[in-house]
């Protein structure tokens, strides 16, 4: 049939240029749905926290916190006048920020600290002389920036953050009993709060508590961002007072509690060998005992021009829940000897994974890369366990011990984990095969055995203790993240077994913790 | 690193801008050219384009990497224009990319990319000037992966182009030809949900990918069987970020680049070739490409002259 010329141009201008329209306004929209977390109700409080056991302090009372001025004194009385103008005249951008806060302090500096982890994961360029400049922590912001936050730095720097809310926590709650000064808001009905009140004592306030504890491990971890994290301080204080949920002097024993416990806990953080993890000179010695475990052709950098292995003396870090002894005494069996039939059967599977990778499998490796420019496996799993604390309505302690349980076994993960790789020094399947290339990205450092994997099995055996009902999840979620890098090709299967293994057992020292610290 | 950083400059560049990025304008009639197919003709091309990389710009810094070598990006692109009237023509192309490095560890990559049409309207013509609207849109036609950047063959965003070009032929064969184009890109889903963009931490799988535009001019002659051209293109995203020291690149960032060519086409009767080629001579956030084309045409009718 004839098509008809002027019916045509006016199909067009019917049917395409709407469609057209249609479309070009469908790809305009470029807001993207990012999760949100409402404002935290606790369905617990908690009352006998302050006798919870703390990871660094010697006790609840370890450092003292003054007594309030009485709800009948004139000065809590002006206190309370200040508290209720200020809710008064809250500004449409302050509602925000005390929506924001209210989903909880804790699970809002988790959330901070994951972002500045993966905001400073850049390893170093190499420079003119193909050597790599080490990061300086007295030039943060300068290239290189210091730190690298690659996966051991910021298990640590997350289990330092989550130890100090927590010991913080319980302090704060060995003295909010002890004085059990009501909310602003019980003491005078007048002041409308924005926020829900319980019957929580007020004194010291929780969230000055957790935002000057976690503000000055996070100074210390992220030095760069020093104004950024003040003002991320200030923002979060001024929103209980916006808020109507605390008075000035709940602040200010909050934040002096809050400053000292961080002190107590960076105290630690100066003598828990971090400052000698990247000892370059030992691994001659390394690689010397590895060939003379049996390993023939030990580890070396893929990478042009060859770096410089990350952290290989980080195995000596002091663990949390174990001493150094125990990391040596949980190292598990040799890998494979190289070229026998255990050996090539692993490597053979990802010969045919580098042929045949399917899109899941890409996918799989791709949804738990956490590599360079992210928050590594140890921010992937504090999200997770932020979320569960949020979703299961715990309050600031409880999330706080949760985190700190967490955080301190995948930093004892990643103590036992990097003892095994740099002892063994096995080479990465990319090194013995150059038809396997990755579809994440190849760490810097020897194979056996994989860290996200006994990272993962770590933190999947705390969460499952914590969130029974979710022991099925964790555990799925873990395997996944350890078969992930065989999927992305990066690790032999049984790099990722005896890891996954290993990180349950690990595990298991903090459940034992859990069981005993008086939270359960 | 670098990415499709080639890839995407050429897409940036106008050229079949949704359609795969080394893609070149290598046929008897583009969407960004002045030609049109007669009524119930049509024309069907298949390129192959090797587009290489050495340097790259992380941000605006120039740099190679011993990781990546030389990048490559090839592909082969058919592609059917076909006449529906002597001032309306319809374009589709499909290609298939494959993507590969001289050095380091990164898996190449390769599948079918987006599919595009484009729709070309002259609705002026007179003593040799004539102006055109150009509408594309652009759809994946596989389940790429859009974030392993440079080795993705694509940003699986879906597209929207508007173009409005306008040209110049003399008597004698020579023209000038100018374009300009808005290029809307759908957001994308990727495999993580999380990534960094903007120097934030976004806790989603969605990714807002910015919009591009671009602009272009070309100098060419064109009389029976011979068309010869130089041109320049410059194409650039509207927002987006910086590739971060030292990193990869990412669907967010801002890649610009600044593209210098020629091309040519000899086509005596229904059969003909044509080759361009193509060089960046400055950008950011992506690769300095070089970049080769060489195609076949055959022209046909598709439909007898109507009976009634």
């Amino acid at each position: 049939m004839k098509i008809n010329y002027i019916s045509f141009r006016q199909s067009i201008t019917r049917l395409v240029v709407p469609a057209m329209a249609v479309m070009m306004l469908w790809s305009c929209s470029k807001t993207v749905d990012e999760p949100t977390a409402g404002i935290n109700t606790p369905s617990s409080l908690d009352e006998k926290a302050g006798t919870w056991k703390p990871y660094v302090l010697a006790s609840s009372g370890a450092i003292a916190v003054a007594e309030p001025k009485e709800a009948t004194s004139a000065d809590y009385k002006a206190e309370l006048q200040k508290l209720k103008a200020a809710t008064e005249a809250v500004t449409p951008q302050q509602r925000e920020q005390i929506n924001y806060w209210g989903a909880g302090a804790v699970y809002r500096w988790n959330e901070i600290a994951r972002e500045l982890a993966a905001r400073y994961n850049s390893p170093p360029a190499s420079n003119a002389d193909g050597k790599y400049p080490v990061p300086d922590a007295s030039k943060p912001l300068d290239d290189p920036k210091f730190p690298f936050a690659n996966p051991p730095y910021t298990a640590r720097a997350l289990a330092y953050l989550s130890v100090a809310q927590y010991d913080a926590l319980v302090a704060a709650w060995n003295y909010k009993f002890k004085y059990n000064r009501k909310a602003p808001s019980k003491n005078d009905t007048s002041i409308k709060t924005l926020l829900p009140v319980s019957d929580l004592p007020s004194y010291p306030s929780e969230d000055a508590v957790v935002a000057e504890a976690s503000c000055v491990v996070l100074k210390a971890m992220f030095p760069g961002e020093v104004p950024f994290l003040e003002a991320k301080l200030a923002e979060h204080k001024q929103s209980r007072i916006s808020a109507g949920m605390n008075v000035e002097s709940d602040i200010t024993a909050g934040s002096e509690l809050g400053k000292a416990v961080g002190a107590k806990i960076m105290a630690r953080a100066k003598t828990d060998k971090m400052s000698g993890a990247n000892n370059q000179a030992q691994t001659a010695s390394m690689i010397a005992n590895a060939r003379k475990i049996g390993v023939t052709e030990p580890w070396v950098s893929q990478e042009f021009p060859p770096r410089p292995p990350m952290l290989p003396t980080y195995g000596f870090v002091t663990p949390w829940n174990f001493d150094s002894a125990t990391v040596v005494a949980l190292r598990p069996e040799a890998p494979p000897i190289i070229g026998s039939p255990a050996y090539q059967k692993d490597l053979n599977e990802l010969l045919d994974i580098a042929k045949n990778q399917t899109r899941e499998q890409a996918r799989i490796a791709s949804f738990w890369s956490d590599g360079v420019g992210s928050y590594t496996p140890p921010g992937h799993w504090h999200r997770k366990g932020a979320e569960l604390c949020h979703e299961n309505k715990y309050s600031e302690v409880r999330t706080a011990r949760t985190l700190a349980l967490l955080g301190t076994t995948m930093q004892d993960a990643g103590i036992c984990c990097w003892d095994v790789k740099y002892w063994y020094y096995y080479p990465r399947p990319n090194q013995m095969s150059s038809k396997i290339k990755t579809s994440v990205g190849l760490p810097n450092f020897p194979s056996y055995t994989s860290g996200h994997s006994t990272f993962s099995g770590a933190a999947a055996e705390v969460l499952a203790h914590i969130f029974p009902d979710k022991k099925k999840e964790v555990d799925d979620m873990a395997s996944e993240a350890s078969v992930s890098r065989i999927y992305g090709m990066i690790h032999y299967r049984f790099d990722c077994e005896v890891g996954l293994s290993s990180g349950h057992k690990i595990g298991g020292y903090a459940v034992q913790r859990a069981k005993t610290d008086g939270a359960e | 690193m670098i990415s499709s950083l080639h890839q995407k400059g050429l897409r940036l560049l106008g050229i079949l801008l949704t359609i795969a990025g080394p893609i070149s304008s290598a046929y008897a009639q583009m969407p960004n050219d002045a030609i049109y197919m007669g009524k119930k003709t049509a024309c069907l091309a298949v390129s192959y384009t090797h587009s290489a990389w050495d340097q790259y710009w992380e941000n605006t810094l120039k740099r190679e990497n011993l990781n990546i070598g030389t990048h490559t990006t090839q592909s082969v692109m058919p592609m059917l224009a076909v006449g529906i009237t002597k001032d309306f023509n319809a374009i589709v192309a499909v290609p298939y990319v494959w993507t590969k490095t001289s050095a380091g560890n990164l898996k190449w990559q390769k599948g079918m990319q987006d599919a595009s049409l484009w729709l070309k309207y002259r609705f002026l013509n007179k003593s040799g000037f004539s102006l055109h609207a150009i509408g594309g849109a652009s759809i994946p036609t596989s389940n790429y992966i859009p974030d392993f950047l440079p080795m993705s063959i694509g940003l699986q965003c879906k597209t929207a182009t508007a173009r409005l070009l306008a040209s110049y032929r003399h008597q004698s064969g020579i023209y000038l030809t100018a374009s300009g184009s808005y290029i809307f890109r759908s957001k994308i889903t990727i495999d993580r949900d999380s990534y960094q963009a903007d120097g934030k931490l976004y806790n989603t799988n969605q990714v807002s990918v910015p919009n591009t535009y671009d602009a272009s001019a070309r100098l060419g002659y064109l009389k029976k069987a011979i068309q010869a051209e130089g041109f320049i293109e410059y194409g650039a995203c509207d927002g987006g970020d910086n590739i971060r020291r030292n990193d990869m690149p990412f669907p967010t960032n801002n890649m610009k680049a600044t593209m210098v060519g020629v091309y040519a086409k000899f086509q005596p009767k229904n059969i003909g070739v044509n080759a361009r080629a193509s060089h960046v001579i400055s950008g950011q956030n992506m690769g300095q490409s070089t970049a080769f084309s060489v195609g076949v045409l055959y022209q046909f009718r598709y439909a007898k002259e109507a009976k009634n």
